[in-house]
């Protein structure tokens, strides 16, 4: 189980990793308000372009990074059964796995 | 004395009256819990929309349909509140906009926004 010194880490994690989900997401926002409704091939350049590859494999690990810890919290604050908490605790787990190496490999297929 | 000690229970939902920045909190986890959950869609129309010319039309088909208009839209809100609440609660970290009157005026300004961005995407962009 977690040791009393990892709230200070995740704490951290949390916030860094929010810095970088904001600037993308403003970034991500703007973009689409400049460039509203693009065509297939508008949109497959965008997002195959080698530095938005990049930035976008970071925002998929960085969602990872900051949705495992707020999903953690809610748990730790509404599941107290212990067997139900590591059940539903492991299933979140899952899920993020499994979607993050989805995302990263649409992204990795979208860059070829 | 036991009285003394003892905290007021007053749990009735329906009653509780919740200060706006609670409202703003407890809307960043909500929000945070429906994106999760909104986290396989979001990702397949991705996928899709990236599969060439004929899965970006379907894709942006998809987005048309009432069920998917629902959905992306409180994907929308969720993004949107949570974001906008999510700087606040960073301004706040760094000792920005602390006292009460700020903190209340920031929690009313984050969750009308959240809401009216919600509101042009379903009309503006959907």
């Amino acid at each position: 189980m977690s040791r009393p010194t990892h709230g200070l880490r995740d704490w951290l994690m949390q916030r860094f990793s929010a810095v970088y989900l904001g600037v993308f997401l403003l970034y991500l926002i703007t973009h689409f308000i400049r460039h509203p409704q693009p065509t297939y091939q508008q949109w497959h350049a965008w997002i195959s372009h080698p530095v938005m590859s990049i930035a976008s494999a970071i925002f998929i690990i960085a969602v990872l990074v900051h949705g495992w810890v707020g999903m953690r919290d809610v748990v730790l604050d509404y599941v107290h059964s212990l067997r139900l908490r590591l059940l539903v605790l492991a299933l979140i787990a899952l899920v993020f796995i499994a979607c993050g190496l989805w995302a990263l490999q649409v992204l990795l297929v979208a860059a070829r | 004395m036991a009285n003394q000690h003892a905290a007021p229970v007053f749990l009735n939902l329906l009653r509780i009256r919740f200060p706006v920045g609670a409202v703003t909190s407890i809307a960043h986890r909500i929000s945070g819990v429906l994106m999760f959950l909104g986290l396989p869609l979001l990702i397949y129309l991705l996928d899709l929309s990236l599969q060439g010319p004929d899965g970006f039309a379907r894709a942006v088909e998809y987005l048309q349909c009432t069920s998917l208009r629902v959905a992306s839209t409180v994907i929308a809100w969720s993004l949107f509140h949570h974001l906008f609440s999510g700087i606040r609660f960073l301004l706040i970290d760094t000792g920005t906009g602390v006292n009460l009157q700020q903190a209340r005026r920031s929690a009313w300004l984050v969750n009308i926004a959240g809401l009216a961005m919600a509101l042009i995407y379903l009309w503006r962009v959907l």
